[in-house]
């Protein structure tokens, strides 16, 4: 498959100029030089990382003090209540697990669509994935009125016979994000393991080298490691691609299968993968956009990423306007008094109208920028727009959730509902969390896909495309 | 944890609340309702019957023991007060008894005395010493009570101490209406109702489906009556302030203040003698002047033209009823209409009088004001506060808090260690009803047995016992008293009456004959004169109610009641400056505003609320909060109305001044939505046949009513080997339901529900299986207000069930959506998806956090849950099971009938519950009934409780008007 994918490249080579407005990677002097490079961030660290770490770190706490204070004193330290019985916790569940899209996205959908600009990115994607799902995964359980025994939603062999509910969605929710999790984990592992090997045999001093030694597996780069490596990659490529799918629908099917209006929706699924994707997008972006700067990744990290990243999210924020438009109309069409009431009163006018509005503008208006060249290149747009459409994404799973449980069927039990300082704790918390991960991660792996440079690096000499050497003032910058 | 500690702990949970509920039995015999003797079977529950009094008047009531403890309480069938219904203060009294802040020891000053020195210290010689030979220093400030035992200790005293004065303080008894009966019928003399056979009933603010005495007897009555089909229904007018549960049911209702509802009465009056079919009634010039409909709004007169005409046109068989707080004019207005349209007297089988059965309800020159005077006159040494709480109930203008510090020996003999025991020298434990022997009589004068169910747990002593003590009885024991004080009632032998009688707990024919009386026209033309009185149209009036919750202030500790929503506005934990929608946008003030009531002088700082239905130019105050005792449930709560309530007007005063102070407060209101938002077919149906339409006759089921949702699998048959042989299913009869909020305690009761707390209110966390939805259509100021009990509809559909991710809820044969709280796990994905959100969840230990004591109030056939699970109303699936059970080993083919806790209570009996496999049940025939539906239906649950939708008949009332009326208006 390997072959195929190259020689395809160069079939398309025509196809692909007229596409690519811009180079995928610019000239770098040689492999070994582009090695120094990625790696140097490893040996020596630059001096914002320390404050940034600690900052992050106490974040970190302040999320397990929260953790703490939620078991101890039990859910109702949250500021959910009936109606509302679900609320910020879901709403930060369905959130990160959305941003834990866009790495499988990039890095194995990508993959077998032949995108090869990807490589310079789906380092930062996939760990964005893995710490988006490490966070995820927390919040259902931490959401569960007895979290001690969360193992009862897993199909497990118990003495006394009894099974998960398997017409209810949460057991699937388990299993499929526990499934997107492992694999995320295989196939971001598998991707480092040439790098770590390239890490070990530059790294000073025995400890380090030992150290990367041990994660590397015995890396030694022969060709029939390559092809073994090649072939389990793009299985893994080929796993995880459905997950992407999968996922999200069946995340989406815990809101889609109940009758509650604003729920109750046939358009769930890919409603949900197509903004789960978006605001991962949006997400690297936001996590690429100051590394490309502060590591000087921008002969790997090119403008034809940021043009196709912007792209790309123009393309699902489109597909996200539609999905909006489409739940409307079927609230209208369905003659359903209560559909009705939600889509056209509760939400627009309603006590959250304001988040529903912040996330429409958000969400469909920030995109439309990208239809400008100029502006799919100007990393200070990029950044404001990813990060509108990250808060967008959030007050979207937000309305829908608690803008739909607050005003249900009958009037009598329609109640506001407000966070709890622990509510607010939690999603600062686990963006703490996040952004420890992450700086961990720059930190002490290479974060960018060496080997997948070198080799996208090689196949374009390969192709002889004239390598476009950057402009004096731009390799400056 | 694992399922075997799970098991050992629940074990030891169980062995551990035995220990705390270890049997204290009474000392002597108390004999259970229904046959079970000295050899029940061990652990069964038994039912006792005994008597609780409120406000004087007895209602007798049938007390659930388990082991020993008193858990429920119910009515007794048999008391005519009752008739099987417990209000909400008679059940949520077994918690009071369980209070961990009653008061436990003898208690002067801060040193802890002893029953028996007390004894010592208040023997007639030492109390003679201090008071005089004939006890004229000697002062005792009781309740107004009926009990005919206290009566006859009483008596005792008067003997002892020939001097001794005897004071009657509640804070609830309007002389006005005692001095009403003696100016117009010539004798102290109370109305007797008989909702049976009134066709037409006239209220004029009286709340009688809800408060006030009979109020249960006169709810069954009315809802029998509403209920009887064939001989037409009742139609009712109300004409009040604040709307009530009684107005939520009026055919015809119109909000009115105080001076306005005594026009309405007036215009009523007039409109009465002016009817030819009664001409001659009133004596000519009697009535001077008309002016009175003249000032009534196109509305008010219309409503005034159609209940005169209703009245008039059944005579003999109507009600008018005056609340029994509204003043002495407007009672005195009412005696004339009952006479006038012969409800009263020889052709009228509605209203009949007897003599006042309470003892110092007319005594004016001996209630609290009274007391004062002659504590600052001097000469007072000892002063006995028998019961009550007259420090906190005090009116404003009588400095009672100082009189009591300027007698030199008090005693105060209370539950609690309230603002009147912090004043007193002595503190002296009471008796809760449930520790006591004693007797009570009901409103109608039959007379009732109060047996103990438990030993007092805090050596409390009665109200009887202590005057015993003081009359030299102090070694007689309660039960002896009471046993002597009715000796000689037994037509024969003693003992087996006496066993008989305790039994069943009412002693029979002892209601009180009927007196004939005449009216006096020349009061009630001055009454009629009175009302005419034009109020200068910027008079605030300020009106002082009991709270439908804690009372007059004795149930302020008691969590059951302050969490219990107030019927119309579903306050809960405070009481609110109740106003009009109109009044309050002229103030500006929006819901939550603090306002400053300044009313003679003195002023109260409380939050307002406006409240659809109520007058304008009126603020609405309930008493009995801002309690500042001992008390830690009660203190803090709401503000204390008897700042600014004075002697001269304790229920409506005018003159107030209302001013917005710029605070807000926070009100924990459980249902904040008024709107139905246009859902009312959805969830109120719609009633086909009007209960005005002549034809009673039942119309064909809509289509849309018997529809079942489109399904691959037939609904299970029932089996031969019991499978599913019986159908469980509810019927809620919305014409007469009064949402009174009965059904709401006895199912807090039952089913072992957590008291949550304020905040945890505010949050929308109140656990209560059962509420009572409440809508308002049409304008604010003259709205339509229905109310729906809502509960878990046990869908045959649940969409709970199928989104639980561990079975833990599921549904049995038997058609009940059950919940198994130990495989909970508390996703909450089952409250989501219920359209009804009737479940609840425990968000924390609720039930780990509360007292020792009231741990035993438990129900030991429910499930106490823990931290972190759904739970929800289960059809009080423990009575049923345990009908099975009795059913199995009777080896009876059929389950017999099973009643639930809020089907139990139910004062009007709207509440009806059987199985659908059972063809004679009532269940079955209501179903079909035209308007039998369930609340929304287009989701295809198929709800197992259903509702009979309201007829309501408020398009009668337009027709009555006439072109040019309609004009004005």
């Amino acid at each position: 498959m390997t072959t195929t994918a190259v020689d395809s490249v160069a079939q398309s080579q025509a196809a692909r100029d007229a596409v690519e407005e811009f180079p995928v990677v610019y000239d770098v002097p040689d492999d070994a030089a582009l090695t120094d490079q990625i790696l140097s961030p490893i040996w020596t660290r630059s001096r914002a990382w320390w404050p940034l770490f600690i900052v992050s770190g106490l974040l970190a706490v302040l999320f397990i003090y929260a953790m703490g204070v939620t078991f101890v004193r039990g859910i109702g330290s949250w500021g959910n209540n009936v109606p509302v019985a679900w609320a910020w916790g879901i709403t930060d569940f369905v959130w990160w697990i959305g941003i834990g899209h866009a790495g499988t996205f990039i890095s194995a959908f990508l993959i077998l669509l032949n995108q090869r600009w990807r490589a310079s990115i789906n380092r930062f994607a996939e760990s964005m994935t893995l710490f988006a799902l490490v966070n995820a995964s927390l919040f259902p359980i931490l959401h569960l009125g007895r979290p001690w025994f969360f193992y009862w939603l897993i199909p497990y062999p118990a003495t006394m016979g009894v099974w998960p509910n398997f017409k209810s969605s949460l057991p699937w929710d388990v299993a499929a994000v526990s499934t997107y999790f492992t694999v995320s984990l295989l196939f971001w592992y598998l991707g480092l393991v040439p790098d770590l090997a390239a890490a070990r045999d530059r790294a000073p001093g025995i400890t380090r080298r030992r150290i990367y030694g041990i994660f590397a597996l015995g890396w030694r780069g022969s060709s029939q490691e390559w092809r073994h490596y090649r072939v389990a990659y793009t299985l893994l490529a080929g796993l995880a691609t459905p997950l992407v799918i999968s996922v999200h629908s069946i995340v989406s099917l815990d809101f889609a299968i109940t009758q509650l209006p604003g729920w109750h929706s046939t358009i769930f699924p890919p409603y949900f993968v197509v903004g789960a994707i978006y605001s991962g997008l949006a997400m690297v972006l936001m996590l690429i956009l100051p590394a490309r700067r502060i590591f000087h990744l921008k002969d790997i990290i090119t403008e034809a990423h940021l043009s196709n990243l912007a792209k790309l999210m123009l393309v699902t924020g489109s597909m996200l306007a539609y999905s909006y438009l489409c739940e409307a109309f079927v609230s209208w069409y369905s003659g359903d008094p209560f559909e009705y009431y939600t889509s056209f009163v509760a939400r627009p006018l309603g006590p959250y109208a304001i988040i529903f509005w912040l996330m429409l503008c958000a969400n469909i208006l920030t995109p439309q920028l990208f239809w400008w060249k100029r502006m799919r290149t100007n990393t200070v747009v990029l950044f404001g727009a990813s990060l509108l459409v990250f808060a967008g994404m959030w007050c979207e799973r937000f309305i829908i959730i608690v803008g739909s449980l607050n005003r249900d069927f009958l009037p009598s039990s329609w109640h506001f509902y407000a966070p709890s300082w622990v509510d607010i704790s939690l999603l600062a918390g686990s963006m703490g969390l996040f952004c420890f991960l992450f700086l961990a991660f720059l930190r002490w792996v290479p974060m960018v896909a060496l080997s997948e440079v070198k080799r996208l690096h090689l196949d374009m000499r390969k192709e002889r495309q004239p390598v476009k050497v950057r402009a004096a003032d731009g390799a400056a910058s | 944890m694992s399922r075997r500690d799970f098991v050992s702990l629940v074990g030891a949970t169980v062995a551990l609340a035995g220990l705390s509920a270890c049997v204290r039995e009474p000392a002597e015999k108390i004999l259970p309702y229904v046959d079970g003797g000295p050899d029940a079977t061990p652990g069964a529950p038994l039912h006792f019957a005994t008597s609780m009094t409120l406000d004087g008047y007895a209602t007798g009531l049938l007390v659930t023991s388990h082991g020993g403890r008193p858990t429920k309480i119910e009515g007794n069938p048999e008391h005519p007060a009752s008739l099987g219904a417990a209000g909400v203060f008679e059940q949520a009294s077994v918690l009071q008894l369980y209070d961990p802040d009653r008061a436990r020891y003898v208690q002067t000053g801060k040193r802890r005395g002893s029953w028996r020195t007390l004894s010592q210290e208040f023997s007639p010689a030492t109390l003679r010493a201090h008071t005089g030979v004939r006890g004229a220093g000697l002062a005792l400030l009781l309740a107004p009570t009926a009990s005919p035992l206290i009566s006859t200790m009483l008596d005792n005293v008067r003997n002892t101490y020939p001097d001794a004065r005897t004071y009657f303080h509640d804070p609830l008894l309007n002389t006005g209406a005692a001095q009403s009966a003696i100016d117009t019928l010539g004798d102290s003399v109370i109305p007797q109702h008989d909702f049976r056979n009134a066709d037409v009933i006239v209220s004029l603010g009286a709340d009688f489906c809800a408060a006030g005495p009979f109020n249960l007897r006169y709810a069954r009555d009315f809802g029998t009556r509403r209920r009887a089909s064939g001989s037409g229904t009742n139609t009712l007018y109300v004409a009040e302030c604040a709307p009530s549960p009684t107005g939520t049911l009026a055919d015809h209702r119109i909000a009115a203040s105080p001076a306005t509802l005594g026009r309405i009465a007036s215009a009523l009056l007039q409109a009465m003698s002016a009817d030819a079919r009664f001409a001659g009634r009133v004596p000519a010039n009697t009535l001077r002047g008309d002016t009175a409909s003249n000032t009534l709004t196109a509305a008010e007169r219309a409503w005034v033209k159609a209940a005169a005409a209703d009245l008039a046109a059944h005579p003999g068989h109507g009600v008018v009823i005056a609340g029994p707080q509204q003043p002495a004019e407007l009672h005195s207005i009412v005696h004339a209409l009952n006479a006038i349209t012969g409800n009263t007297g020889n052709t009228g089988s509605t209203v009949r009088y007897t003599k006042s059965q309470l003892i110092g309800d007319r005594d004016a020159t001996h209630d609290l004001a009274a007391l004062n005077t002659a504590i600052q006159a001097g000469g007072i040494d000892t002063l006995l506060i028998l019961d009550g709480n007259p420090v906190y109930s005090a009116p404003a203008d009588v400095p009672f808090r100082d009189a009591v510090g300027h007698v030199r020996n008090s005693v105060y003999l209370g539950l609690y260690n309230n603002e009147t025991a912090k004043e007193s020298k002595w503190m002296l434990p009471a008796a809760h009803y449930l520790e006591s022997w004693g007797d009570g009589r009901a409103y109608d004068g039959t007379a009732s047995l109060v047996q103990p169910l438990i030993a007092p747990l805090y050596g409390g002593r009665t109200v009887a016992e202590f005057l015993a003590l003081i009359a030299g009885q102090s070694g007689i024991s309660a039960h002896d008293l009471l046993q002597r004080s009715w000796r000689g009632h037994a037509a024969g032998s003693f003992g087996p009456w006496w066993d008989q009688t305790l039994a069943r707990g009412v002693i029979a024919d002892t209601a009180a004959p009927s007196t004939v009386t005449a009216i006096r026209w020349d009061s009630i033309g001055a009454a009629h004169a009175k009302l005419t009185v034009p109020v200068a149209p910027e008079q605030i009036s300020m009106r002082f109610v009991p709270s439908p919750a804690v009372h007059d202030g004795q149930f302020a500790n008691n969590g059951w009641l302050q969490e219990l929503p107030h019927p119309i506005t579903k306050l809960t934990w405070d009481n609110a400056a109740m106003l009009g929608a109109a009044f309050a946008e002229r103030l500006g003030v929006a819901r939550g505003d603090e306002v400053e009531l300044k009313l003679r002088g003195r002023s109260l700082r409380v939050p307002a609320l406006i409240v659809p239905g109520h007058a304008n130019d009126v603020i609405t105050l309930a008493l009995g909060y801002g309690r500042a005792g001992a008390e830690g449930t009660a203190r803090g709560v709401g503000s204390n109305a008897n700042l600014i309530r004075t002697s001269s007007a304790p229920f409506t005063d005018v003159g107030v001044t209302v001013t917005r102070t710029g605070a807000h407060r926070d009100l924990a209101i459980t249902q904040e939505h008024w709107s139905l938002e246009g859902r009312g077919d959805a969830i109120l149906g719609v009633a086909e046949a009007s209960a005005q339409s002549a034809s009673k006759q039942p119309q064909p089921v809509p289509p849309t009513r018997k529809r079942r949702p489109l399904t691959l699998y037939e609904p299970p048959a029932p089996s031969a080997d019991g499978f599913g042989a019986d159908q469980w299913a509810m019927v809620i009869d919305l014409n007469t339901c009064t949402g009174c909020n009965a059904c709401v305690v006895a199912c807090q009761a039952e089913n072992n529900i957590p008291v949550v707390g304020r905040e945890s209110v505010l949050k929308s966390r109140e656990m209560q299986w059962m509420r009572i939805d409440r809508y308002v259509e049409g304008q604010l100021d003259d709205p339509q207000v229905s109310v729906q009990p809502m509960l878990c509809q046990q869908c045959e559909k649940a969409p709970c069930e199928y989104v639980c991710p561990v079975d833990a809820t599921v549904h049995s044969d038997d058609g009940l959506n059950e919940m198994i709280y130990n495989r909970c796990v508390g996703t909450r994905f089952c409250s989501n998806n219920c359209p009804y959100k009737v479940r609840r969840f425990n968000w924390f230990d609720y039930n780990g956090e509360i007292a020792e004591t009231e741990r035993m109030v438990k129900n030991p056939e429910v499930t106490i849950r823990s931290r972190g699970v759904m739970e929800k109303c289960t059809f009080c699936v423990q009575r049923i099971r345990s009908a099975q059970i009795d059913a199995q080993l009777a080896n009876e083919p059929r389950t017999g009938p099973v009643v639930t806790a809020c089907q139990q209570t139910c004062p009007t009996g709207a509440i009806i519950f059987g199985s659908l496999t059972d063809p004679s049940s009532e269940v079955v025939r209501l179903r079909e009934d035209p308007r039998c539906f369930s609340a929304l239906d287009s989701l295809g649950t198929v709800p197992r409780v259903r509702y009979l939708a309201r007829d309501r008949a408020d398009e009668v009332l337009a027709e009555v008007e006439t072109p040019d009326e309609r004009r004005e208006g």
